[in-house]
């Protein structure tokens, strides 16, 4: 384009700054608000850049020693009164180190009613990933669950985060979580198929036909779910359960101790509640989507992780009538980052 | 897999959709599918219940393949899309392609009509008597050469007492010494948010948000002759320096080759023109001037500061907007400087990062006292150096800085060290301050320290 001599202003490209300016500014930005993570997507050349933190925090007592450890470290924290708050990955480190359960800003997908410091920590650790728009209205898309029946829970929790990203100065657009897994995930089948994220707090699904949406649900059982049943039964604290279940937990084989009983029995009634609802959302749906051609399904997010899960759910799924045929099942790419890529996508077409 | 094939249409809205479907599978990039997608699914959906009328099944699937080919334009569109809905009601069947047709036709004939209101607005260059090109002029289109500078014109008359706004329009304002402003690229910038540092060092709390002075630049984009027989040169390329630095929010006003006064970013917002950069006066010190200064850009290039870059009508325009901007905010005359002078490099710790006038600005034509003599704040204050390539364009530093050099060689006389030493620890203090000030604008959200270090200093931590 004539009107993009950028190489004549010599002066303009060789500030360091303004570079980054020009590089960055305009960016769209996708975030996955899950209540286990937090994702970002942005583009950075021709591939997207992800960074995710754990949405957890601790609080422990302040003192200046204790201060001068973290800072040391390079611990994410900071003082709320007379306790420090630690956020983000290194929680868990610090919930082992203190043998405590880690706490949450969010709990079933929208901010947790029960921690008044939710927002505090949830912008602390947003903050971490998302930085200032470079521009004024950069356009923002971020997750948000679908809540059968809970729908002040979710305008609260929208308009919130809403207001946080547009005094960052985004224009912020939120997209369903399931849609967003359909977008990053189902672009071969031009958007049409089912999209599942489970995710910590809960299971969100989306049905889209050519990008529309047509049913959108969700499930209160997720990762987290597991992890608290699990470690209720064997009275250890739930995250000690879910670090187990992160180091290499495997669906597909039967179980080797006890620990790893427990998991598959909570993993088996998650995907046999989430399988549930979904036949019966197909089968009370007012309008199905007007194809003769069966659908995909994408499973995504960190508890879909564990080998030996998509098994499980195809498995569970045979078990069952659905009133539409499916083509397949498959795992995302990336399944910790699909929902951000796809609100990345949202941002995109909004920009 | 399990269950019964999924529900078909009986209106035949599945004969749309597979049109629609089987043209966006040849698009590639997720977002243009997206648009593809959602926009033909509107149109189409339209104009369906007409063509479903069509008995032919294969009429029926060619005016489907029509409307989903007609979708691609949305790919090109960069608005949101959305869900948009069709709501008007059809007269007929063949409506739909009669109005694919009209569309077409309209468009045609609307870009003939922009077509020549363009050119009406945009008469050939036809030269006045008086400034008539000779019949050896060029119509060259080579590389674009500097102008050397004219004269400085100082008119006699009889001057306004004060600068206030005559008149304004949706696009223009007036104001009482001439000045005229074009606010039609004007775009918002971020809020102005800064504090500074203050005569003992100290970071001030106070956060302030009126600008306190003006920083000169040039462009540095082509220069084209002031010629008639550049005319359309010379205004295409004014057009797409505003688009580009509005669109980049480079600066807060813009002097074009004529003398014309653009608005970029608004008097209340930040631009981002200073970079790194320093400038001090009344016992007060500003790092990355972008939010404390206006951002004043001549349309020139400013190679070497020899001859005066700039037109008279740039000139005189400067001088009137300056005249605008202090007196409207009190703008004391030693914060109006260049970017030159300002610009250093943190990383190096040397001045001239950028050397737009970093000599040859006509501080006295503007009423300003000569900053090139002011002991230079980067070197006096914070131990600046420079380096070849400083000393290749400028053959010797201006005069404030080798005043300010001969301030660190004193210093370091009294103290019995080095000048080196002085400079390193000066050096020093300008990374303490700037890592201060960052920090702080990071709280204070205007920047992209982490979220640790912001809120550990925010609660006093």
């Amino acid at each position: 384009m004539a009107d993009e001599r950028k190489d004549h202003l010599w002066k303009v490209q060789e500030a360091d700054e303004r570079v980054e300016d020009l590089v960055s500014g305009g960016n769209p930005v996708g975030l996955d608000v899950g209540t286990s993570k937090v994702v970002s997507a942005r583009k950075k050349g021709k591939g997207v850049d992800t960074a995710m933190e754990l949405n957890a925090f601790i609080p422990v007592a302040y003192s200046r020693f204790t201060e001068n450890i973290l800072g040391q470290n390079d611990i994410s924290y900071y003082r709320e009164g007379d306790e420090l708050i630690i956020y983000g990955t290194a929680t868990e480190r610090f919930a082992n180190m203190f043998n405590t359960d880690i706490r949450r800003p969010m709990a079933d997908g929208v901010l947790n009613p029960r921690e008044k410091e939710a927002m505090g920590v949830l912008e602390a650790i947003i903050q971490g990933l998302l930085p200032r728009a470079k521009a004024q209205g950069e356009i923002l898309a971020f997750s948000v669950p679908a809540m059968d029946g809970k729908t002040s829970e979710l305008t609260y929790h929208e308009g919130t985060l809403r207001r946080y990203f547009e005094s960052l100065g985004y224009k912020a657009v939120a997209i369903n979580e399931g849609l967003a897994v359909i977008f990053s995930e189902l672009e071969d089948e031009n958007f049409t198929g089912i999209g599942i994220s489970c995710g910590g707090g809960m299971c969100n699904v989306a049905l889209a036909f050519l990008s529309i949406p047509s049913i959108m649900f969700s499930i209160t059982k997720g990762g987290d779910t597991i992890d608290a049943s699990a470690g209720a039964v064997l009275n250890e604290h739930a995250f000690r359960v879910k670090v187990l279940k992160e180091e290499g937990l495997d669906l597909s084989k039967s179980p080797k101790d006890k620990f790893e009983k427990a998991l598959h029995i909570y993993y088996e009634d998650l995907v046999e509640t989430l399988v549930d609802a979904l036949r019966r959302s197909l089968s009370t749906a007012e309008k199905l989507p007007k194809t003769d051609r069966p659908l995909p399904i994408v499973l995504s997010g960190g508890t879909a992780k564990p080998k030996g899960f998509k098994d499980l759910f195809e498995r569970t799924l045979k078990a069952r009538s659905l009133p539409i045929e499916i083509s397949g099942v498959r795992m995302a790419s990336d399944p910790q980052t699909a929902t951000a890529r796809g609100a990345l996508i949202a941002a995109m077409y909004e920009k | 897999m399990t269950g019964r094939p999924p529900a078909t249409d009986p209106e035949g809205g599945a004969e749309l959709e597979r049109a629609i479907g089987s043209v966006s599978q040849s698009i590639t990039d997720p977002v243009a599918k997206l648009r593809y997608l959602r926009g033909s699914l509107a149109d189409g959906r339209a104009a369906h219940t007409h063509v479903r009328a069509v008995p032919s099944a294969h009429l029926r699937w060619m005016l489907y393949r029509i409307l989903s080919v007609a979708g691609l334009r949305h790919t090109i569109d960069i608005r949101s899309l959305g869900y948009r809905a069709r709501s008007e009601a059809a007269g007929g069947r063949m409506l739909v392609l009669s109005r694919i047709a009209v569309a077409a036709a309209a468009l045609l004939v609307a870009m003939g009509l922009v077509s020549v209101a363009y050119k009406a607005s945009r008469p050939a260059a036809r030269p006045v008597e008086a400034s008539a090109p000779g019949p050896g002029s060029p119509a060259r289109v080579s590389p674009p050469a500097a102008e050397p500078g004219p004269e400085l014109h100082q008119a006699a008359g009889i001057a306004p007492s004060a600068v206030w706004l005559v008149e304004n329009g949706a696009e223009f304002e007036q104001y009482s010494n001439g000045l005229r402003i074009d606010t039609s690229f004007a775009v918002p910038g971020p809020p102005r948010s800064y504090r500074v540092f203050e005569a003992d060092g100290a970071f001030g709390p106070a956060v302030h948000s009126v600008p306190v002075g003006i920083l000169y630049h040039t462009t540095e984009s082509d220069v084209w002759p002031l010629d008639a027989a550049f005319n359309e040169n010379l205004r295409d390329s004014s057009h797409r320096l505003l688009k580009y630095v509005s669109r980049n929010r480079l600066y807060h006003y813009l002097i074009d080759r004529f003398g014309r006064v653009y608005r970029v970013v608004g008097e209340d917002g930040k631009a981002n023109h200073a970079g790194h950069s320093v400038w001090a006066a009344e016992g007060r010190t500003y790092l990355s001037l972008n939010h404390a200064f206006f951002g004043v850009a001549f349309e020139t290039r400013w190679d070497g500061g020899r001859a005066l870059p700039i037109t008279q009508a740039q000139l005189a325009s400067g001088r009137t907007l300056t005249q605008y901007l202090r007196q409207r905010y009190g703008i004391a005359a030693e914060m109006c400087v260049t970017h030159g002078l300002t610009s250093v490099n943190p990383r190096t710790h040397r001045i001239g990062h950028h050397l737009d006038w970093a000599r040859g600005f006509p501080f006295e034509a503007f009423g300003l006292p000569d900053q090139y003599g002011r002991p230079a704040p980067s070197v006096a204050t914070f131990g600046f150096g420079y380096d070849e390539e400083f000393l290749r364009v400028l053959d010797e530093p201006w005069p404030g800085v080798r005043a300010a050099e001969q301030g660190l060689a004193e210093q370091a006389a009294i103290r019995g060290t080095t000048v080196e030493q002085v400079r390193r620890e000066r050096q020093d203090l300008y990374d303490r301050w700037l890592a201060e000030q960052v920090r702080d604008e990071a709280e204070r959200g205007g920047a992209t320290m982490p979220a640790r270090s912001a809120r550990t200093t925010t609660s006093g931590g």
